[in-house]
């Protein structure tokens, strides 16, 4: 097939259009096209993966403003699997959203005319499609000035979703988001110029040219302090927790996503060309990945709002990818972005259940809840896989990727002793509060006598439309662990590439 | 069809059971139960076709892989058949298999028995992966299905409905199952991750995860590593910590004592067939690699890991025998043995690497030790389970005399508690007997006498119990279950039929006590020095048969304790409450024991209280701080110090459209930037 790659960018925003233009027609249909219109670009996915697994790379270029400035698009080990399991990510939340979605606006709005209604509603799913695109863009262009374009194409859905269909706060909050959003662009912005004035060229390939430039060590500085906001590594963390905790829970998910596709640009335009020049941040990064993942965990212990405990859980979990990026190690990498994998599918669950809960319940407060295991066997069952997953349990596809990660952060370790390996040691011991919160939250939510307040037949489990993609969700992660082979391998014919110093 | 093969087959047969129950279940109960026990039955068939192999040690190690991971490093998934994991197998298959066959009378009319069945044989399963697998990441992934399975298993009762809380009687603390669930996950947890760490320092200077390739290999691996020093002390310390957690041995043995808030057999099965075993089995895979080390290599670091493993053994032993004294609860007692018999065989293990003529007697000893206590525990807790199931209390003086209703347990649970105490010519007093003579054939003096004065401990606490439930007067519970036209019985057949199996087997393996252990030496012997060819010394010649003295000791120390408690539970001649109400200094030891030594109490305030302060000061305090001053403060101050620029920029709270002009000049910008 051919321009698959760019079928994979374009589809989404062509079916957000669509919506848009024949949203009375299509009313409540909206949120199925918006969902096969996903199945359809994670099947082009899944297409491409195949090919790269059997070790082609598929490269697409287009002309953009003249033969001399084109569009260029790479599907490899690395780009392909990250946007696999995204886009899968976005297809499930389409399909849950379509209940979902439903509950907000009427929460919102209130009890509205059929024309309002729909304009609400195809409105967030004409918005909702500009992040499978702006993900896949990030994973997919070859050009830095692209890659920056559809990092700042996020915060735009992001920021609407938010303002209209978020909770209490949600217009200042979404303000907060963007506001970040617009410092980590900045940052971005000075790298990527700073990297052109000194080479000449947006492109990511050749990056490497940079290599013991004496201005790279900046480059590379400003780059992070970018990333480290997007990851929401402290001190950067203090947005996260609001955000996340004022969306809409069906895309909830994809903002862990959004957090977390800083750490494949780290991998992508800083590690992949740069790795020596990297070398000199590996410790201090690995320091403060130790630093944000306790303080992250303190932190999610800490919180009664379901929505907040998920969100300040991704804190800590995304200091473990960037823990094992910062280690410099292949396996550490290859780990490290399977782990990245493996928390999205986790938080995408996690954060979505939030939702579930929030939407039976009519309360944040899980002291308010308790007991709830009696009334929703399944929303339990997706919460203990959520909490597996984030706590490395198999058969979770997180159990090997922290393996893997952890092996080479303690080659790294050892190697750089005593720093280095007490961050390792510190770093598999920290894994533990996550089994403490994700398994207490377990307890205080699901297990105990029924809280009296609960005790009617409006608890119950969701619709299948909401439960079946977590599920799935749920499934693929299994299929991972099982099987890791299917990612690693994909990883490792880019990683392994890596000249590590 | 050959050993490698039956050997994946053991392994594979429960997780299978785990499928066919959910499908069975919904066909019809019967099938459910049937394919819940199959499965477990056909296990246990397969860990005994390997026994076989077990009379040809020269055959062995055996070993069958597939490659699971390739990429960045190989990662095998395969069975390694040896001496040790021939015997765990068979222990934990066969014990299980009776176990869940007892779960299905006791969990009968259980509105969660479906799940209950499927995480039992989950449990197994992992078990079996556990200790047949060749390479520590698939031991690693066994450790954790395990570690799941109890919390899920131990947290069974999640509606935490009062009737299953544990602890008190009051002023004491009820806790409840899922507390107990959580606690137990998370301290074994502390320990797995732990241990992690200490197998990717390994990993890191052998580069391979196969167990046998670690032997073979320690010849490069060890000194390499000994030429940091340090290192190989600290992996020891990391490596043990996670047996110490699993095995609940001191300072990880706080969880063990609560972890029987899940039904009766759950119990059983923690505590004799699956999980405890696991660390004993962990330490005793990793002996030829720190022997090798030590007694070849020369590295005195090496040594740690013997003695660490033997004198977390003799404390634990010693700490949690002093707890069973006191203890109310008929599981906690047994849960307290089994803490205290664990360190037993952690004794023998790390007698094993500390003196160079004792690694086959110390390795059999402490191995000899897990297979009868798995039968002996397993008859206990299951008997336990029946008496509590019939006297609806967990207390022990809320029994008494119970030999009148329950004839068929008290014989069974006699048999198994003759052999805790160790009294000829059970198994246990084989297998304790001889793992008091490795630490006295090693020469460590304070950990023999230790022991020694644990055996008088246990006799004490073992005789008290089944005093005070079988003997004595009726309680006034008992009493008020006869008033209230309650009919206390004997347990269902499948119940006392699985307790009878167990009592057989103790007996049998009585007779066959020296037959079983010369079986056990020949298999380590021919393993260790034959195929790893780690070299034993002859040990010299003792002024006096140490034979004899271990056997006249023990059974005097036996005596010791059993004599007392007779008197005072059996026979009650003697009124304890008499002579404890007499005595303050008895009051403080009691008071301690019953405390647990504080150390369950220290551990709450530090570590749960603390953490959670800790929590509260972190979200609360420093966050709100920082989140205020990033987000209220700074916007405040910009806005104060700009108010012109500000006031025609600034967005009201509800109009999108500022912030879509914000959206439209950033773009601008990036246009700028991209075609200038």
């Amino acid at each position: 097939m051919s321009h698959i790659l760019l079928q994979i960018i374009i589809v989404p925003p062509i079916a957000s259009l669509f919506i848009l233009l024949t949203r009375h027609l299509i009313g409540r249909k909206a949120g199925w096209i918006a969902g096969f219109s996903l199945l359809y670009s994670t099947a082009l996915l899944i297409m491409a993966c195949v090919r790269v697994y059997h070790g082609e790379i598929i490269v697409e270029e287009y002309p953009f403003i003249d033969s001399a400035i084109t569009f260029g698009l790479l599907g490899d080990g690395l780009s392909l699997p990250v946007a696999l399991i995204i886009n899968g990510l976005c297809t499930a939340l389409a399909f849950y959203a379509i209940h979902y979605i439903d509950h907000r606006i009427e929460a919102i709005y209130g009890d509205v005319d059929e024309r309002t209604y729909l304009n609400h509603y195809t409105r967030f799913y004409s918005m909702f499609l500009g992040f499978p695109m702006g993900f896949m863009g990030v994973c997919l262009v070859k050009n830095l000035i692209a890659m920056y374009f559809f990092l700042e194409v996020l915060p735009i859905p992001l920021y609407f979703i938010m303002a209209t269909f978020g909770y209490v706060d949600r217009v200042r909050v979404a303000m907060i988001c963007l506001m970040w959003a617009v410092i980590g662009a900045a940052f971005f912005l000075a790298g990527f110029l700073m990297a052109y004035s000194q080479i000449g060229s947006f492109n990511i390939a050749d990056m490497n040219a940079l290599a013991g430039n004496p201005m790279t060590f900046w480059i590379i500085f400003v780059l992070l302090i970018a990333i480290l906001i997007k990851m929401a590594a402290v001190p950067f963390h203090v947005w996260m927790p609001w955000v996340h905790a004022e969306h809409p829970t069906c895309i909830a998910g994809l903002l862990a996503v959004y957090a977390n596709i800083a750490a494949y640009v780290l991998v992508r335009v800083i590690v992949f060309p740069l790795p020596a020049d990297f070398k000199a941040f590996s410790i201090p990064l690995m320091v403060l990945a130790l630093i944000t993942m306790v303080y992250g965990s303190f932190l999610t212990m800490g919180q009664t709002d379901v929505k907040r405990f998920a969100a300040c859980s991704t804190i800590s979990q995304l200091a473990y990818s960037l823990l094992g990026i910062s280690a410099l190690t292949i396996a550490s990498i290859e780990g490290g972005m399977f782990f990245f994998l493996g928390h999205i599918m986790g938080k995408t669950i996690l954060f979505s259940t939030a939702g579930i809960l929030v939407y039976t319940t009519g309360t944040r407060d899980m002291r308010e809840m308790g007991g709830l295991a009696q009334k929703m066997p399944i929303t339990t069952a997706l919460w203990i896989m959520g909490a597996m997953m984030l706590s490395g349990f198999p058969p979770m596809s997180s159990f090997p990727a922290e393996w893997v990660m952890f092996t080479g952060i303690f080659k790294t370790g050892v190697q750089t002793m005593p720093i280095g390996l007490m961050v390792a040691i510190f770093g598999a011991g920290a894994i533990i509060l996550t089994v403490a919160y994700t398994f207490r939250s377990v307890k205080i939510i699901f297990f105990g006598p029924l809280n009296p307040d609960l005790a009617n037949d409006k608890i119950k489990d969701p619709p299948l439309t909401m439960s079946i993609p977590l599920l799935m969700i749920a499934a693929v992660s299994i299929i991972l662990g099982v099987c890791p082979k299917l990612a690693l391998n994909l990883f490792n014919y880019v990683i392994a590439g890596i000249p590590i110093p | 069809m050959d050993t490698l093969t039956i050997a994946w087959l053991c392994v594979l047969f429960p997780f299978l059971g785990v499928i066919f129950t959910f499908l069975m279940a919904r066909v019809h109960p019967r099938l459910r139960n049937a394919a819940a026990v199959f499965f477990p039955f056909l296990s246990a068939l397969c860990s005994l076709k390997l026994l076989t192999r077990l009379f040809h040690p020269e055959t062995l190690p055996l070993e069958s892989s597939v490659k699971w991971i390739e990429i960045p490093f190989v990662v095998e998934f395969g069975v390694l058949v040896d001496p040790l994991s021939i015997i765990l197998a068979v222990v934990v298959a066969v014990i299980s298999f009776i176990i869940t066959v007892y779960c299905l009378g006791y969990m009968k009319g259980d509105p969660g028995i479906t799940r209950f069945l499927m995480m039992v044989n989950l449990f197994v399963g992992s078990m079996l992966l556990l200790v047949l697998t060749n390479n520590l990441v698939v031991l690693f992934v066994g450790w954790k299905l395990v570690g799941l399975c109890s919390y899920a298993l131990i947290g069974y009762y999640y509606r935490d409905e009062e009737k299953y809380w544990i602890g008190g009687p009051a002023p004491t603390k009820l806790v409840s199952p899922s507390h107990c669930g959580l606690k137990a996950l998370v301290v074994t947890g502390v320990g797995d991750l732990i241990m992690l760490g200490g197998i990717l320092i390994i990993f890191y200077y052998a580069k391979t995860f196969n167990i046998m390739e670690l032997y073979t290999t320690a010849s490069v691996w060890m000194p390499e590593m000994a030429k940091t020093p340090g290192i190989i002390i600290l992996t020891t310390v990391l490596l043990l910590a996670g047996p110490i957690g699993k095995s609940a041995q001191f300072p990880f043995h706080e969880w063990l004592p609560e972890a029987m808030a899940g039904p009766g057999p759950v119990s059983a099965l923690i505590h004799a067939a699956t999980m405890v075993k696991s660390g004993v089995y962990l330490v005793a895979r990793f002996i030829p690699m720190f022997y090798y080390g030590y007694w070849v290599a020369g590295i005195s670091e090496a040594s740690a890991f013997f003695t660490i493993v033997a004198w977390v053994g003799v404390i634990t032993a010693f700490v949690a025998a002093t707890q069973g004294l006191v203890a109310l609860e008929l599981k906690k007692a047994l849960a307290f043995s089994t803490v205290s018999q664990i360190g037993y065989m952690w004794i023998g293990l790390g007698m094993a690497g500390l003196s160079g003529s004792v690694l086959i007697g110390g390795t059999t000893s402490g191995i000899f030790h897990l297979v009868s206590h798995a039968v002996f525990k397993a008859c206990l807790f299951l008997c336990a389970g029946s008496v509590i199931h019939s006297a609806h209390s967990i207390y022990m003086n809320d029994m008494g005399s119970m030999r009148k209703y329950m004839p068929l347990t008290w014989i069974f649970m006699l048999i198994a508690s003759v052999c805790l105490m160790g009294i000829p010519p059970m198994p246990g007093f084989f297998s304790k007997d001889a793992i008091l003579l490795s630490a006295l054939e090693a020469h460590h003096l304070p950990i023999f006498i230790l022991a020694v004065i644990t055996v008088v401990l246990t006799a004490f606490y073992t005789t008290r119990m089944v005093g005070m439930v079988f003997y004595g007067k009726e309680s006034e519970q008992i009493k008020h279950i006869k008033r209230e036209g309650g009919h206390i019985h004997e347990a269902s057949p499948t119940m006392w039929g699985a307790c009878g199996i167990l009592a057989v087997i103790i007996v049998f393996l009585g007779l066959v006590g020296p037959h079983v252990e010369h079986l056990l030496k020949e298999g380590f012997k021919t393993n260790l020095v034959g195929t790893l060819a780690l070299p034993v010394a002859h040990g010299g010649e003792h002024p006096f048969n140490y034979h004899l003295v271990v056997s006249v000791l023990s059974i005097a120390a036996i005596l010791l304790g059993a004599v007392p408690a007779y008197f005072m539970y059996i026979a009650q001649k003697w009124d304890p409450r008499a002579i404890l109400d007499r005595s303050s200094t008895l009051q403080v030891f009691h008071k301690f024991f019953w405390n647990r030594w504080f150390i369950d109490a220290f551990y709450l305030k530090v570590f749960v209280d603390g953490i959670l302060k800790l929590a509260d000061f972190v979200a609360y305090t420093v966050e709100d701080g920082f989140d205020n001053f990033v987000h209220r403060k700074i916007p405040t101050f910009i806005t104060q110090r700009c108010p012109a620029v500000m006031f025609k920029l600034r967005t009201e709270s509800d109009d999108l459209l500022y912030n879509i002009s914000y959206i439209i000049v950033i773009f601008v910008c990036l246009l700028f930037v991209v075609l200038k």
